[in-house]
């Protein structure tokens, strides 16, 4: 999957889950920058990305994350990872 | 030693003095000499647990070093597991030993066994709460390859020990104070400055409100079966603002000492009392310690829980709460006023109002009457269970609460003390309420650097010293240095 196709739809799940459509997605983009990104709405982000491109975080993955650029690029990885191992292996 | 006293004024001037003036040159000298002073400081309070935050320091630092360097995924999470065994071990025994011996006999006296467990006599090591909390925080991050430990003891011992923050907080983070022991700090005098007027607000809403409120408060808790209702609500909301302007007090007072010594330090408390919502206000309250326990509580937690939804998060939301009660003390009182705090998030999750844009307060002179409504409510929401922190049972605190439930609530209220106390106390909470309010966009209560007329700002300094000199309550001890 593209990056930008990924950053795109990462984009669409934080509006619809912080109900604001008032920033632009970069990588540099931090949860300081958007309004309602909270350690609360964290989670609800993090499952909603797991669910929409059908993949597993570890926490130790998201501990690791620094901005919006890391969770495009892990979502990458994991994507490219499930291609190459399909479930159950 | 209590940051409000002459013994601490005189130590700190020497040892900034010393710190700056001779012990500059070098940093590896100057660290040692702040490790020194730590010591020292914490001896002055008690020397009887000196070696056990050396030995900790000790052990921690070891670990640090030992889980960075192991491989070999299960002796890391055993070495980890070392560390969390030593650090909360030592708090459980320190802090919880003889609730759980209560605890456990009662619940056997309950089917009618009687256990003749003894308690222990056990002194609470001063600070135990805030720096096992620096440890274990440092080695999850090492764990989580968050950061490298260092390989300098005086940098680490002096990162546990750190006496500005010692005794309450803010708990800082390695990622943050480290880096800053690593490398030479420059005295900066305009940083300076606006430490010593951050210090002067933190010490004014420490003897002057807090100690103030302090006096109205006893007179109410210790009276409440003979007062009416309203007097009771007032008790509420003296002991409300009591442990706001001690606890924020304190942390203007450790942030200011620690700036003057070249350190930028966490900020502890962010304006709490105008949140508009209870998430709002954890935000704001206490914050080095709600981060923490966001970090290595809430977040592990709700990852666990994540597939089941609202009911996932309010359960995380929930033992997140109850455990920052109980990390406050060893009584089923602060469990249940974790328990409360957790509980007054479940609306918020439920009609998903939780992730909702947050409501700024903007730079506007008044607020509107909709984010007044909102912050005397929260502000309420909170008063109501700070009752608990201050009743010693849980029976104590009801009895409180059904006192205020009564007919007697629209009666004037009434206050066993001289009139010229409770005055001066509403007076003075009404001004720093108004220059919080005012300020509230800056670091600090008294951060007016933007004052640009020197004899404008020098009056404010002498009035609030006059004020500090002539209206000091009673020398109350911090609220927070018991926990």
């Amino acid at each position: 999957m593209e990056r930008n196709e990924i950053k795109k739809e990462v984009k669409i799940i934080f509006v619809s889950v912080l109900k604001n459509n008032n920033f632009e997605i970069s990588d540099e983009l931090t949860a300081n920058d958007v309004d309602g990104w909270d350690s609360l709405s964290h989670m609800v982000i993090v499952t909603e990305v797991e669910k929409h491109f059908d993949i597993k975080f570890k926490l130790k993955d998201l501990n690791k994350l620094n901005n919006i650029g890391n969770l495009i690029d892990l979502v990458a990885l994991k994507t490219e990872q499930k291609l190459i191992l399909p479930d159950g292996l | 030693m209590v940051f409000n006293s002459l013994k601490f004024a005189a130590f700190f001037v020497v040892f900034f003095l010393l710190y700056w003036l001779i012990f500059n040159r070098n940093n590896k000298i100057q660290n040692l000499f702040f490790l020194l002073g730590s010591y020292v400081f914490y001896c002055w309070w008690d020397w009887r647990f000196l070696a056990l935050i050396i030995g900790s320091s000790l052990v921690n630092y070891l670990l640090g070093i030992y889980i960075d360097k192991s491989e070999n995924e299960k002796r890391r999470k055993f070495l980890v597991l070392l560390g969390l065994i030593q650090g909360l071990g030592g708090l459980l025994f320190f802090k919880y030993f003889n609730f759980f011996i209560d605890t456990f006999i009662s619940a056997f006296s309950l089917i009618n066994i009687n256990l003749s467990i003894h308690t222990l006599n056990i002194i609470l090591p001063l600070g135990i709460s805030f720096y096992t909390f620096r440890a274990i925080s440092y080695l999850l991050d090492i764990d989580s390859g968050k950061i490298k430990p260092t390989t300098d003891w005086v940098i680490f011992f002096s990162y546990i020990a750190f006496f500005p923050c010692l005794t309450a907080g803010p708990i800082d983070r390695a990622k943050s104070l480290i880096p800053q022991l690593e490398k030479k700090r420059v005295f900066d005098y305009s940083h300076a400055t606006d430490a010593m007027r951050q210090i002067l607000w933190g010490l004014f809403k420490k003897v002057v409100i807090a100690d103030n409120c302090a006096t109205c408060t006893n007179a109410i808790f210790e009276n409440y079966k003979t007062l009416p209702a309203s007097s009771l609500l007032f008790g509420a909301f003296y002991f409300a603002i009591q442990i706001y302007s001690d606890f924020s007090g304190y942390s203007d007072m450790a942030i200011g000492f620690s700036r003057l010594l070249g350190f930028n330090v966490t900020k502890n408390f962010n304006f709490p009392i105008f949140a508009q919502n209870i998430s709002e206000f954890w935000q704001k309250w206490h914050i080095s310690l709600t981060s923490w326990m966001t970090d290595y509580v809430f977040t592990p937690l709700s990852f666990i829980f994540r597939t089941s939804g609202k009911s996932g998060l309010i359960l995380s939301i929930l033992i997140n709460f109850i455990l920052i009660g109980l990390w406050h003390g060893s009584n089923w009182t602060f469990i249940l006023f974790g328990f409360l705090q957790g509980c007054y998030f479940i609306p918020l999750v439920l009609n998903g109002t939780l992730n909702r844009k947050r409501v700024k307060e903007g730079t506007h002179l008044l607020p509107s009457f909709n984010e007044f409504l909102r912050m005397a409510g929260t502000f309420t929401l909170v008063m109501l269970t700070v009752v608990l922190f201050r009743s010693e049972t849980i029976g104590q605190a009801f009895s409180y609460y059904q006192a205020i439930i009564s007919t007697s609530l629209l009666s004037a209220p009434k206050i066993p003390l001289d009139k010229a106390v409770k005055i001066v106390t509403i007076i003075f909470i009404i001004i720093m309420i108004i220059v919080e309010w005012l300020q509230r966009d800056k670091e600090h209560g008294l951060d007016i650097e933007n004052i640009k007329n020197s004899f404008l700002r020098l009056s404010i300094y002498y009035t609030i010293i006059a004020v500090i000199l002539i209206f000091a309550g009673q020398k109350v001890t911090f609220i927070y240095a018991q926990f």
